[in-house]
């Protein structure tokens, strides 16, 4: 058996005018990716140069749908761009050429590297999505976050290597075969019009089975989403009490939120406390990382009235502990103007019914476009410094 | 090569060493590793093992199927493949915890049944419809 050769693969299907057609959309759906990702690192940091702004209230849950329906989109679009471009995977580099090699070698490489990390964003956001971690060392976030600057750096190098034939093959006409490898000569099973078609089909597919996960009306259609948008009070969970191992210290008669002021106990505020204060109610959303969201109508009170209460100053930033006894978000930093905005709440109820063990009762932080996994549940403390 | 596309390359190998940079000092050697590993085996799983089957079903496909099922059948393969690569995560329910029903909540191999079904069933009257009206190549 000898290695395949690019002439092997005949179809006129295979062609620059194909390749170039899908990667503009794949490359659409890489850079939608990016920016959304970089909006929720940004949301994520503790203390940005920038603050991260509170409204509008739907902002994160957007951008962050928007992430993850994009990366389900990219799964169709790159296997019919690789496809596209796969004969070239075994052309010969001649290695007397010299300078020539070494750049054809380097352009290579610089591909391998584009599709390796192109490849692994997908894969672990998909099974992130759906709370899968088959790797036993790395961190997701870590790992996805510096990834997604390897595989943007490769896909700008790519475009900037490719613009001609990029352009060349976009200003012809679809089934021009001059930019085409001598070997396609074959008609393909279909006309290059109709695989692309195919292929926007094939990411419109998989947008319609994903995003009800974050559109509420596409919730019937959505039939793959990770979550159907259902749960206590119509809010799904993400951890449970019982995964978070708070079931016996939440649900303690003699629970108190503990409010320090400059590291001293300012109040104890019960229970009873916190509902004796004045209650206010918001409707905002919940939007995960991992792309769900879903609305809510939370009753509380104001993480400013409780501070107040508290003989604290507004205009810090507050710094929040869950019961958990472990795992990255056990202390969250609630910023300033997050702190003092008056849709911020302690939240007690949902929809109109005590908080679920399961979101965070007694009380959860619950604020206007933030993520999820900063919105703490089981709230065991909140500490200013002044 | 242009000013401008020297350029754009210059401002990919920064992004993209900025991001080999965050990968080498926010990782141990542990993690470096299997993300290495990661990064090859993708590379491996597609030009390998998804560019093969393809290529196998494809052939199998010409031998089998009549001409006028074939553009039907490749609409099929793209639109059914693609779709179905995206679902392995939740089709293998592999993220299911006991304690938490709303999540991975929906009868997803049943949804992906009905898509399988409902492809075939597509193909299937495209390709008899092409043969009765004889528009094969």
């Amino acid at each position: 058996m000898r290695a395949p050769h690019p002439d092997d693969f005949s179809s006129r299907l295979r062609s620059p005018a194909v390749a170039a057609r899908v990667g503009v959309w794949l490359g659409v759906s890489f850079v939608l990716c990016f920016l959304t990702g970089l909006v929720s690192h940004w949301a994520q940091l503790p203390s940005p140069a920038i603050p991260f702004p509170t409204g509008p209230v739907w902002g994160y849950r957007a951008t962050q749908g928007l992430h993850v329906v994009s990366g389900c989109a990219a799964v169709p679009l790159l296997l019919v761009k690789l496809w596209a471009v796969y004969p070239r995977l075994f052309e010969r580099v001649d290695l007397r050429a010299g300078r020539q090699a070494a750049l054809v070698g380097l352009e290579r490489a610089s591909i391998g590297v584009l599709v390796a990390s192109a490849v692994f964003q997908l894969t672990t956001g998909l099974a992130n999505a759906a709370q899968w971690y088959p790797w036993r060392e790395f961190s997701f976030r870590t790992a996805h976050y510096a990834l997604a600057w390897v595989a943007i750096g490769a896909l700008v190098l790519h475009v900037a290597v490719k613009l001609p034939v990029v352009r060349a093959a976009l200003a012809a006409d679809v089934d021009d075969t001059a930019l085409d490898r001598p070997g396609a000569q074959e008609a393909g099973a279909v006309s290059r019009r109709v695989l692309l078609r195919g292929t926007w089909a094939a990411a419109g597919v998989a947008v319609l089975a994903t995003a009800g996960g974050t559109v509420p009306w596409l919730r019937r259609v959505s039939v793959l989403a990770v979550r159907t948008g259902e749960g206590p009070g119509g809010v799904p969970i993400n951890k449970t009490a019982a995964a978070a191992g708070v079931l016996a210290t939440a649900t303690d008669p003699g629970w108190a939120l503990d409010v320090r002021v400059d590291g001293a106990v300012a109040a104890r505020l019960t229970l009873a406390d916190l509902r004796a204060l004045p209650q206010h109610t918001v409707d905002l959303p919940i939007a995960c990382v991992e792309g769900w969201s879903a609305q809510g109508r939370w009753s509380g009170v104001r993480v400013r009235d409780v501070l107040a209460a508290a003989g604290a100053a507004g205009g810090t930033d507050v710094a929040v502990t869950s019961l958990q006894g472990r795992g990255p978000f056990i202390r969250t930093v609630l910023p300033a103007a997050f702190a003092d905005d008056e849709r911020s709440l302690l939240a007690l109820d949902l929809a109109g019914e005590p908080l679920d063990l399961d979101h965070g009762f007694p009380c959860r932080v619950i604020a206007p476009n933030r993520p999820g996994v900063l919105q703490t549940k089981w709230v065991a403390s909140l500490e200013v410094t002044t | 090569m242009s000013a401008a596309r020297w350029l754009i390359g210059g401002l990919g190998v920064v992004l993209g060493a900025y991001g080999a940079w965050l990968a080498l000092t926010r990782q141990d050697a542990g993690q470096l590793v299997e993300i290495a590993v990661w990064l090859a085996a993708g590379v491996v799983l597609h030009d390998v093992v998804v560019a093969g089957v393809v290529l196998a079903v494809v052939a199998l496909a010409r031998r089998v199927l009549p001409e006028p099922w074939h553009a039907p059948a490749t609409l099929g393969l793209v639109v059914w493949g693609g779709v179905t690569l995206m679902a392995v995560p939740v089709l293998g329910r592999f993220g299911a915890r006991p304690d938490n029903p709303t999540l991975l909540d929906r009868p997803y191999l049943g949804a992906w049944a009905a898509l399988t079904v409902a492809s075939v069933l597509v193909v299937a009257v495209a390709g008899l419809v092409r043969a009765r009206r004889g528009t094969g190549a």
